[in-house]
């Protein structure tokens, strides 16, 4: 219950403080949604598995935002980072749709 | 599925065994390591979708009491409050960054939107209030035989000047441009109607020309999209769109008609411009549908802007019952 209300308080405070995003900061907010949608249907399914823990499912999160970043970084830095993006949201994007797939099962038994 | 098994005996391709034999143990944390590192890499991003951190957590045994138990909930609550607040700012982020074109015209719709339908309310306002202004009259007249004879001389005019609401057995006409298709803006996610070609279009001379057969099949009322037509009232195009009495109305146009149901349709049917529309619709893909209506109701058509007459001036001398000064003539004052 609480975390759910925080999630709904997070999503308030984005909308409602309009918080700008500085411009070098940018490039990143695409990936940085990518992962966190990857750790969030991860976290999902690792509840409906039985397994789910708080401390993996935040770790896992930020860890994977901040890598994901990095990657972008490292990538625009070497002048790759179009194609480092790509990869990062091929490999992100498979496992958002396996996970989203093991939840289909769990929930529709199909 | 009974293939798998027997696949698996007798395949003699080394991938499909080792896929299957992949498959077969796809729950335990070891699987044989096969090939080189590429594949091992690629298939286990095809198979190993969950964070490998949920199952070991799983296997340590849990702190069950209450104080790891509310540290577990804050985590949860501080990691789902950022999670939160990344989706929201990413949604701000993407709708900042649409396009200002799309936004000016988004705001643009609005305003029209907003125009039209305080229009629209102004319009019904002043409906109301000629109805009353008709009744009023009305009541006012009856009481002499003169305010009588002018009473129907009124009506009969407001009729022909379509200033009444009608309502009676009639047809409804549906004429529609060829479907267009909608198309998703990459930039805001919202659908977009693509426009059809010009051929499928329907353009105000299609409107005046069923209008007029209309009439000719001889209807005593038409409305065109809800707008009464008044001796007076134009069809034309500006740009894309049709005005009515210089209100826009939009695809599909209702046109509908009273009359006498016995003659109306079967005359308005076998007329050209029906005909002509039939045939268009299988031409051009448009809509064109008639049909008989028990009861048509027709609007008063919009108060004509009034040239000549002019307000009477209110009494400025005070009048003695029986030595009345004759009442001035009102209009034609300018």
């Amino acid at each position: 219950m609480i975390p759910a209300l925080a999630l709904v308080a997070g999503v308030a405070l984005g909308l409602v403080f309009e918080p700008v995003v500085p411009l070098w900061l940018q490039p990143y907010l695409p990936i940085a949604v990518v992962a966190a949608l990857d750790a969030m249907f991860g976290g999902i399914r690792a509840r409906l598995d039985g397994i789910f823990d708080a401390k993996v499912f935040v770790v896992s999160f930020v860890s994977n935002v901040l890598v994901a970043a990095l990657i972008v970084f490292l990538g625009d830095k070497l002048g790759v980072g179009a194609q480092l993006s790509t990869g990062v949201v091929v490999v992100l994007g498979i496992r958002i749709f396996g996970n989203a797939a093991a939840i289909r099962r769990h929930l529709f038994r199909a | 599925m009974k293939g798998k098994g027997e696949h698996a005996e007798g395949a003699p391709d080394p991938m499909v065994r080792r896929a299957l034999e992949l498959r077969g143990d796809e729950h335990t944390s070891h699987r044989p390591r096969i090939g080189n590192m590429s594949t091992s890499l690629l298939i286990e991003l095809f198979t190993d979708h969950l964070d490998s951190g949920y199952a070991a957590a799983a296997r340590r045994e849990k702190d069950e009491s209450p104080k790891a138990r509310r540290r577990t909930t804050a985590i949860l609550a501080a990691g789902l409050l950022l999670l939160g607040f990344v989706l929201a700012i990413a949604y701000r982020a993407t709708l900042r960054q649409a396009p200002d074109s799309e936004r000016v015209r988004q705001a643009l719709v609005q305003d029209v939107r907003d125009g039209s339908a305080l229009s629209d309310s102004l319009q019904r306002r002043a409906q109301q209030l000629s109805g009353q202004l008709s009744r009023q009259r009305d009541a006012a007249l009856t009481a002499s035989r003169d305010g009588d004879r002018a009473a129907a001389e009124v009506r009969r005019l407001e009729e022909a000047a379509a200033q009444r609401a009608v309502h009676g057995p009639g047809v409804a006409v549906v004429v529609g441009d060829a479907s267009g298709t909608d198309q998703v803006d990459p930039n805001t996610g919202q659908r977009v109607p693509v426009s059809v070609d010009d051929n499928g279009r329907i353009q105000d001379r299609d409107l005046q020309s069923l209008v007029n057969a209309l009439w000719a099949a001889g209807a005593e009322a038409v409305s065109v999209g809800g707008q009464r037509l008044a001796p007076t009232t134009t069809i034309r195009g500006a740009g894309e769109a049709i005005l009515v009495d210089l209100r826009p109305v939009q695809s599909p146009y209702t046109l509908a008609a009273v009359g006498d149901p016995a003659t109306l349709l079967p005359r308005f049917a076998d007329s050209e411009a029906a005909r002509r529309f039939q045939s268009y619709t299988g031409l051009y893909g448009i809509q064109f549908t008639v049909r008989a209506a028990k009861d048509v109701r027709l609007p008063a058509a919009t108060d004509p802007d009034l040239r000549y007459a002019s307000p009477v001036p209110p009494p400025t001398t005070v009048s003695t019952p029986g030595s009345a000064p004759a009442p001035r003539p009102s209009g034609g004052g300018r």
